[in-house]
């Protein structure tokens, strides 16, 4: 085991496209890091450069106190669990499992047996090993590609999207299983996924990426509530954060639906900044109905015509579309675009208690926890309202990441 | 239920297309000298004989063209088959200069017509002491089949993800180790299609065979059944050229079914997302 520093690492390829720019990332010892964004935002290829199937264009990757830039995915002695699983056809689930060991040669028979065995009752592989992997499920192809990684004592395992290729019910199934996996045998991970809730539920900490920069490098619950940026606060969160329209005024913040009244801080904040961009959860929304009135009376209320519902039985989801002004429009279309996403209309999403019937196609009173609102620079994205300063910010700002490590993990 | 009587119906009369020569030879093949050559045919021997294999496997020109056949066609078949895998695996792999070039010689070597090289091989051969040796025949050979089973290895070698190779490089191979054990094993099929199609074109060979040869020291066996002789030179040796042609056909035979075996399609099947 060993912890990972990346410094200032750089892929640009031959026609001077910059895959990845820039990026510090230390990984301590032990720790699981997720590596998210959406596609084409260099990811992947962080990954590569660390396993050693990428070159590294410049900076330094030092794995084990060891700068590994120049040596070969052999000499690095690193697991990954590829997307696609790359198991050997030819070979059995035992072989499979078994071919690292075989490679090391420093293994007798009877220990590769020990092995391999402990690995596949780990991963409860024992029924299959005599099986080629053309004959497994899905599932259980996922599970040889992951006993391949944890048969020897690497120093880390790498996961490029392992669980993109199951379906919803067993990815769920194998993300608590890696969660476990990983918590039992304390190894250093990186996770590499585009799925954000993957993200959240995995990871000591997530690194957001986007386009080869990094935007963010912190907890999931640092990222959730104090996001650094639009892009950040868009990508973390499903249903998204809405973003609307917003002027301050002392200490009021005038929304396409109504004025609200925020916190005199950050209100302060963004004083004397004219047009904004305002972000609040779906969740921080509610049917005033359905909410005892001492509550509703001290935040705001406004009213609003929903336009579609869904009720999912937990929860329900209410839309209600509304019209921005070009200036935010062109802004949030740019962020949809970065976020993979298609913005067909400006809507304001919000979740509300599943007790809650709010009739299709009318008016209804919602009320807003506005002290949870975070207020963007429409120009830079960059969130003014982040409430604790924290160091291991963007990437934008090239701060070093050095003072972050296992020991800040809150989790 | 009609398709498959009409299946079966087409099956026999193909079947019947193709295997009726090789029935008129192995019936020809029993029949005595005198009564293959009495000319008035009829399909199965009069007179059922052994007399005409017995002659054929006496003869010790024809034992030593069969060793020369086998020793050739094998040679040229391995060698053929180990320099088109390195070289697929590198075309299929690397991004080198004039790889494409490489790939067009190789083509255009394939479509040259066998016949006009002759002449020069056999100049070149004989100034240079090949003629009538085996390495005279394994070279042209060899020439002749490794663009065929370079291209055949090349499109088998593109069909194998390169994950396979790079989680080998991660699970700690060298990039030798990691084609040793995970590329060729996946590559099998190709390999032996290649070593069919090297062994049939070797193995069948009568224009080098016969014009790059002066002795049995070399002579394949196509090239010597041209000189078997009658009786007489009245009466051509039809039925102990028949017998002997069964014994080059047979070898053939057994190795297809043999190679047939490995020859398993999607055998890369299960080593990625299904």
């Amino acid at each position: 085991m060993a912890a990972i520093e990346m410094k200032n690492i750089v892929k640009q390829y031959g026609d001077g496209f910059a895959a990845v720019n820039d990026v510090s990332i230390d990984v301590a010892d032990g720790e699981f890091v997720i590596l998210v964004g959406p596609s084409g935002c260099g990811k992947s290829t962080l990954l590569r450069m660390i396993v050693g199937l990428e070159d590294i264009t410049s900076g330094d990757m030092i794995i084990g106190g060891e700068r590994v830039n120049d040596m070969a995915p052999r000499d690095r002695d690193l697991a990954m669990v590829f997307q696609n699983y790359a198991l050997y056809p030819h070979l059995t689930v035992y072989e499979n499992i078994a071919f690292p060991l075989r490679l090391a040669k420093n293994f007798s028979e009877s220990e590769i047996d020990e092995k391999v065995r402990t690995a596949s009752a780990t991963l409860e592989l024992d029924e299959h090993l005599d099986r080629k992997p053309g004959n497994l499920s899905g599932g259980q192809r996922q599970r040889v590609a992951m006993g391949r990684a944890i048969v020897r004592d690497a120093k880390a395992f790498l996961f490029d999207e392992p669980l993109s290729n199951l379906d919803a019910k067993l990815r769920g199934q194998m993300r608590t299983e890696i969660s476990r996996l990983q918590r039992r045998l304390g190894i250093t991970t990186v996770y590499v996924t585009h799925d954000q809730t993957e993200a959240m539920t995995l990871g000591d900490r997530v690194a957001v990426l986007r386009r080869g920069f990094m935007e963010q490098l912190a907890t999931p619950r640092e990222l959730y509530e104090n996001p650094v940026n639009l892009f950040v606060a868009g990508f973390i969160g499903s249903p998204p954060m809405n973003f609307l329209p917003a002027t301050v005024e002392g200490d009021m913040v005038e929304l396409p639906f109504g004025r609200v009244k925020i916190p005199a801080e950050k209100a302060a904040r963004a004083k004397g900044r004219g047009l904004l961009i305002a972000g609040i959860r779906p969740e921080h929304f509610e049917d005033a109905s359905v909410m005892d009135r001492a509550t509703v009376a001290e935040g705001s209320t406004f009213r609003a015509h929903v336009d579609v519902t869904e009720w999912l039985g937990d929860q329900q989801y209410a839309y209600i579309p509304f019209e921005a002004p070009p200036e935010v429009q062109a802004q949030l279309t740019q962020l949809e675009r970065d976020l993979d996403g298609e913005s067909i209309r400006t809507q304001l999403v919000v979740s509300l208690d599943s007790a809650s019937r709010v009739p299709e196609g009318e008016e209804i009173e919602l009320y807003v926890n506005a002290a949870k609102m975070h207020l963007f620079d429409p120009s830079t994205g960059d969130n003014l309202t982040v409430t604790s300063p924290h160091e291991e910010t963007s990437a934008h700002s090239s701060s070093t990441s050095s003072s972050s490590s296992g020991a800040s993990v809150a989790r | 239920m009609r398709t498959k009587v009409g299946q079966g119906i087409g099956l026999v009369l193909i079947l019947l297309w193709c295997l009726f020569p090789v029935a008129w030879i192995l019936s020809l093949s029993f029949k005595s000298v005198e009564e293959a050559a009495a000319g008035s045919p009829q399909f199965l021997p009069k007179d059922p004989t052994l007399d005409t294999y017995q002659v054929v496997l006496q003869d010790a020109d024809f034992q030593r063209a069969l060793i020369n056949s086998f020793g050739i066609s094998l040679i040229a078949t391995t060698l053929s088959v180990i320099l088109a895998t390195l070289a697929a695996y590198a075309i299929a792999r690397l991004d080198f200069t004039g790889k494409r070039v490489v790939l067009s010689i190789a083509l255009a070597i394939a479509m040259f017509p066998v016949v006009s090289l002759v002449g020069p091989l056999f100049d070149q051969w004989r100034v240079l002491g090949l003629f009538d040796t085996w390495p005279g025949l394994i070279i042209p050979y060899m020439s002749f089949t490794l663009p065929l089973a370079i291209w055949t290895l090349s499109a088998f070698f593109r069909e194998i993800p390169w994950e396979m190779e790079q989680a080998a490089q991660v699970d700690g191979a060298t990039a030798w180790q990691a084609f040793r054990k995970v590329i060729v094993p996946l590559a099998a099929p190709g390999v032996f299609t290649a070593a069919i199609l090297t062994f049939f074109f070797a193995w069948n060979d009568f224009v080098f065979g016969i014009s790059l040869t002066s002795t049995t020291d070399a002579r394949p066996v196509p090239a010597q059944l041209a000189f078997f002789v009658g009786p007489d030179q009245f009466n051509a040796p039809t039925s102990t050229l028949a017998a002997a042609s069964m014994m080059v056909t047979v070898p053939i035979i057994i190795i297809v079914l043999l190679f047939q075996r490995k020859i398993v399609a999607g055998l890369t099947s299960g080593a990625v997302k299904g």
